[in-house]
């Protein structure tokens, strides 16, 4: 599995290839005496199987299936029926997987399981829900997007330019031209073609019968027999040195920043857990403590937190824990810095800030670069190694706390052809040296090139651009009363991070009505 | 009030007389919507301690539930002082500075935050149940011996600017700072837990306030300690002992103004081309009460109402699809809130006729006495999903910390649940009459507009 992964993604070009099953794999997770099932029906397909021009139909035909009726039942009748139930049931597709989920008390298997049967195998595709949905990610992609999170926005923004040329570059939900012209028998073609038997795997927690899953994996036999052709992804071209893309707005308060560059390495391979090892002590999600958080939040106050990773992460603003449903053959490093304050703001703030001209952005992104430049030239502590090592040893068994998590990472797991992830890796991480910890941050982490995406206030993005173009010194403008009080080192290593010389090769000013259209 | 009070000073009795190894228990064995029981027993400094022994191999959530929040901001250019006051929490003590406490985190493997809301700031922690003593030792010295420097004080203030830019770009955010700040006029709920801008920006000025604010509020009185997970009672109560035992209790009481009775609609609107209608209906709403059957009611009534399955939401989204969702609730405060009814409209120009409609949906359940089975099948719907949600010593101590903030009772969660299965049909139509009030209502927009303009 892995060698086959690694020769795919060193073939340049999109390679067609097709999985196909021959029987459907069944993914149980008995939990006796737990009031609720979960079921997950699994399709290997996701948003790179999106055709050129037809940019999310893939998501919007998973969603389709979830929010209309069955052959059976109307959305109305379905809405009663599972309402004192209280089940539930969504979609959520993402770059090579699309999962629907289930979620219903163990007192109503029997009435539950038609429904379920009929969302999968006969769902209608009527006009008015087909309508209403793309109307409402038509909406996402045209308005909400860009104007709710600048940080999810700064995300979305950096894949759509890294991946440029790669079924990863568009949105899993689309892009404005390309859900425009999906129509609803684009949805349906979509739906015989890339949600089959042949693609199609089953997950199941909670206090089940083996009858309920034979009956299940049967029913799903009779999906469409098509063998689904998945486009694999081609490897993705490293940047040219470092390429960034100021996305200007109107009356927004700090710069949000996220960078990326591509990584030829997954959960599939066993570095992955020295890999994670340097990760998690550079930038491990949401901790107080990780290097770039404690150098940019902690002791200069310039941000809410910074974070690293190494693969992707879904909804970092809101979840503290890594989710499931996710699984992607292409990763990359990527760094977030989250909004830092803009000049305007500061001048406004501090009088004795009244002549600078540029907010923390290039300060922040130098120092974060700095501090990966440090790693790869001094290697990890050897304490400090330890420490992360029996950190994430007992932090990764909370990934799993709930049978929904469990599950969902048990059919993860499979996507990179292991058992079970967690359990593996807890021994991989064991068994990690430093040495291999210090081999896997050389391979695999440079600061040479980059894409980087920065969405800022309009005030802001002119002198920026020019501040990162002529790799103008960016003085770490503090407030008065913050800087008396710093310690002399803070000072000294500020004067090294200020003219840091990053490889700087392009900056590009954009509106933020430009990404996510093609 | 007086009944939350007369609460407390019973559970305190209750503790005094009690064996110090048989927690309370009282209703464990009835068919609670938890069903574990909750075993707790209060220290004689007033700390209560709140354990549910739950089958999590080797995991236990730990939890420190503070009943001080955004609610106790009554000073003028506080406000956002007790969610900034959380962050100064992890600045460290005389024994484990903050980068010292962060290395003992580190070695626990714990997932460990806080965060603050009106009534109440949550320090949470889960991670390894065999661990429990080293989190009681680093949480009791913070909460007893937070010693932070005028420099470190500075220097977090430029965090918690950095947490309002980060939410800033969103127009709900802006929004919901308008909207409390026209539905009250005295009470601080009138203000966001984030505060106002210029406090934030001001706040690396207040570090006397801060000492004060520490010195009155983090008491053991306001505190109370959770443990969900793999854990035993009596071994909980001995650390909480042990650790948080000779925290010395307060006196301290926040005079929260009483807002005044709202006599006539009030408007709140963000003009914001390019972004998606919103129309936010928001009534004052009761404060929470397990016993209430008003607070009962309403809750019951929002899922009848406002779910996918009412009449209101499939004309609305499904048939018609003038709007995109619609929803209906309220959360449990410590006094009266608001009860919002949110929409994202498709066209701008059908804000009035979603609202109109709204009011007829409102003037239906005013009017007409819903139906039997439906309210039955309400019912079910809620106890279901609560059963269904609490799969983890985490979501578990969620839900408990909930109740522990807003009542100061644990048990309100199984009692509000056995107050749902007594709601009537009547009690909603009484309800709806009460609080779906045009003078007790707040209009709040979002639209390409000058003004809001939807009556």
């Amino acid at each position: 599995m892995k060698t086959l992964n690694k020769i795919i993604l060193l073939l340049a070009g999109i390679i067609l290839s097709s999985t196909v099953y021959s029987q459907i794999n069944v993914v149980k997770l008995k939990k006796t005496g737990s009031p609720k099932i979960v079921v997950k029906v699994r399709f290997q397909n996701g948003s790179i199987v999106d055709p050129i021009g037809k940019e999310g139909i893939t998501d919007l035909t998973a969603s389709l299936m979830m929010e209309g009726g069955t052959s059976t039942f109307t959305k109305s009748e379905i809405n009663e029926m599972t309402y004192p139930m209280a089940a539930y049931y969504y979609s959520n597709t993402d770059k090579e997987v699309s999962t629907l989920t289930f979620a219903f008390p163990k007192d109503f298997v029997d009435e539950f399981y038609p429904v379920l049967k009929g969302l999968i195998l006969t769902p209608t595709f009527e006009e008015s829900d087909f309508n209403r949905v793309k109307s409402n990610t038509l909406n996402y992609l045209t308005q909400v997007i860009r104007a709710s999170s600048d940080e999810e926005f700064s995300k979305k923004a950096l894949e759509e330019m890294l991946f440029e040329g790669t079924p990863y570059s568009h949105m899993v939900v689309g892009t404005v031209e390309g859900v425009t012209s999906i129509s609803l028998d684009d949805v349906k073609e979509h739906y015989v073609n890339f949600f089959t038997k042949n693609n199609v795997s089953i997950g199941v927690s909670g206090d089940f019968s083996d009858e309920f899953v034979d009956n299940l994996k049967n029913d799903l036999s009779t999906l469409s027999s098509n063998e689904a052709v998945i486009p694999r992804m081609k490897a993705v071209e490293m940047p040219d040195g470092i390429n960034i893309k100021i996305i200007e707005k109107k009356e927004a308060l700090g710069s949000a920043i996220f960078t990326g560059y591509p990584i030829d390495i997954t959960r599939a391979d066993d570095d992955f857990a020295a890999l994670m090892i340097a990760n998690s002590w550079m930038g491990e999600h949401r901790k107080a403590y990780s290097r770039l958080y404690y150098k940019i939040r902690k002791i200069r106050s310039m941000n809410y937190g910074d974070y690293s990773y190494i693969e992707w992460y879904n909804n970092g603003g809101r979840n503290q824990l890594p989710t499931t449903g996710v699984p992607r053959s292409s990763n990359y490093f990527a760094i977030w810095i989250r909004p830092v304050q803009i000049a305007d703001q500061l001048k406004e703030q501090y009088p004795e800030l009244a002549d600078i001209t540029i907010g923390h952005a290039h300060f922040a992104l130098r120092m974060a670069i700095r501090e990966i430049d440090l790693l790869v030239e001094n290697g990890m502590d050897p304490d400090e190694f330890e420490k992360t090592k029996q950190f994430l040893r007992s932090y990764i068994k909370l990934y799993i706390q709930t049978p929904d998590k469990e599950l969902g990472f048990l059919m993860d797991s499979q996507f990179f052809g292991r058992e079970n992830y967690i359990a593996e890796l807890d021994k991989l991480l064991e068994n990690t040296t430093l040495d291999q910890v210090n081999e896997a941050i050389r391979k695999y982490f440079q600061t040479q090139n980059m894409d980087i995406v920065i969405i800022t206030d309009d005030s802001e993005s002119q002198a920026l651009a020019e501040s990162f173009r002529e790799n103008k010194t960016s003085e770490m403008s503090y407030a008065d009363q913050l800087k008396a009080e710093l310690p002399q080192d803070v000072l000294d290593e500020d004067k090294e991070v200020e003219s840091y010389q990053l490889n700087v090769k392009s900056v590009e000013i954009i509106s933020s009505d430009e990404p996510f259209i093609d | 009030m007086l009944k939350h009070i007369s609460g407390l000073l019973l559970l305190l009795i209750l503790a005094a007389w009690s064996n110090p190894t048989e927690p309370t228990n009282d209703n464990a064995d009835s068919e609670n919507i938890l069903p574990y029981p909750i075993q707790q027993k209060t220290l004689d400094n007033g700390l209560n301690v709140v354990v549910v022994e739950y089958p999590s191999p080797g995991l236990a959530a730990f939890q420190i539930v503070m009943r001080v929040g955004a609610r106790d901001e009554v000073e003028a250019g506080k406000t956002g002082f007790a969610h900034f006051f959380e962050h100064m929490m992890f600045r460290g003590t005389d024994n484990y500075s903050s980068d010292e406490y962060s290395e003992v985190l580190k070695s626990i493997g714990a997932a460990a935050n806080a965060n603050t809301w009106l009534d109440r700031t949550v320090y949470h922690m889960t991670g390894n149940a065999k661990m429990l003593d080293k989190m009681f030792e680093v949480e009791a010295d913070r909460f007893m011996n937070l010693n932070y420097s005028v420099h470190d004080f500075k220097t977090e203030a430029g965090a918690v600017k950095g947490e309002y830019t980060k939410n800033n770009a969103s127009p709900y955010a802006k929004l919901g700072e308008k909207t409390a700040e026209v539905a009250f006029t005295e009470h601080t709920y009138g203000h966001t837990t984030m505060g106002y801008w210029d406090d934030v920006v001001d706040m690396p000025n207040q570090y006397e306030y801060s000492l004060k604010f520490f010195d009155q509020f983090y008491r053991p009185e306001y505190a109370t300690i959770l443990v969900v997970g793999d854990v035993k009672f009596d071994d909980v109560y001995s650390l909480a002992q042990k650790y948080f035992g000779m925290w010395e209790k307060g006196d301290f009481k926040s005079d929260i103004p009483i807002e005044p009775e709202q006599k006539e609609t009030r408007y709140a609107h963000v003009e914001f081309p390019g972004f998606p209608p919103y129309l936010e209906l928001n009534y004052s709403s009761p404060a929470f009460d397990d016993q209430s059957m008003d607070v009962a009611a309403l809750d019951v009534l929002s899922t009848i109402v406002f779910s996918e399955r009412s009449d209101l939401y499939k004309k609305l989204v499904i048939d018609e699809q003038k709007v995109r969702y619609i929803s209906g609730g309220f959360f449990f405060t410590r006094d009266p809130y608001l009860y919002s009814i949110s929409s994202s409209v498709v066209n701008e120009e059908d804000m009035q006729y979603v609202k109109n409609e709204v009011d007829k949906a409102l003037e239906q359940v005013k009017t007409q006495a819903v139906d039997e089975t439906l309210l039955e099948e309400t019912k079910s719907k809620l106890k279901y999903s609560a059963a269904m949600n609490m799969d983890s010593p985490s979501s578990i101590a969620g839900n408990l910390a909930f109740f522990i903030w807003v009542s100061g009772e644990p048990e309100s969660l199984n009692n509000i649940y056995n107050s749902y299965d007594k709601v009537t049909a009547e009690d909603i139509m009484h309800a709806a009459q009460k609080y779906f009030v045009p003078s007790h209502l707040t209009i709040s927009t979002i639209s390409s507009q000058k003004e809001g303009g939807i009556n």
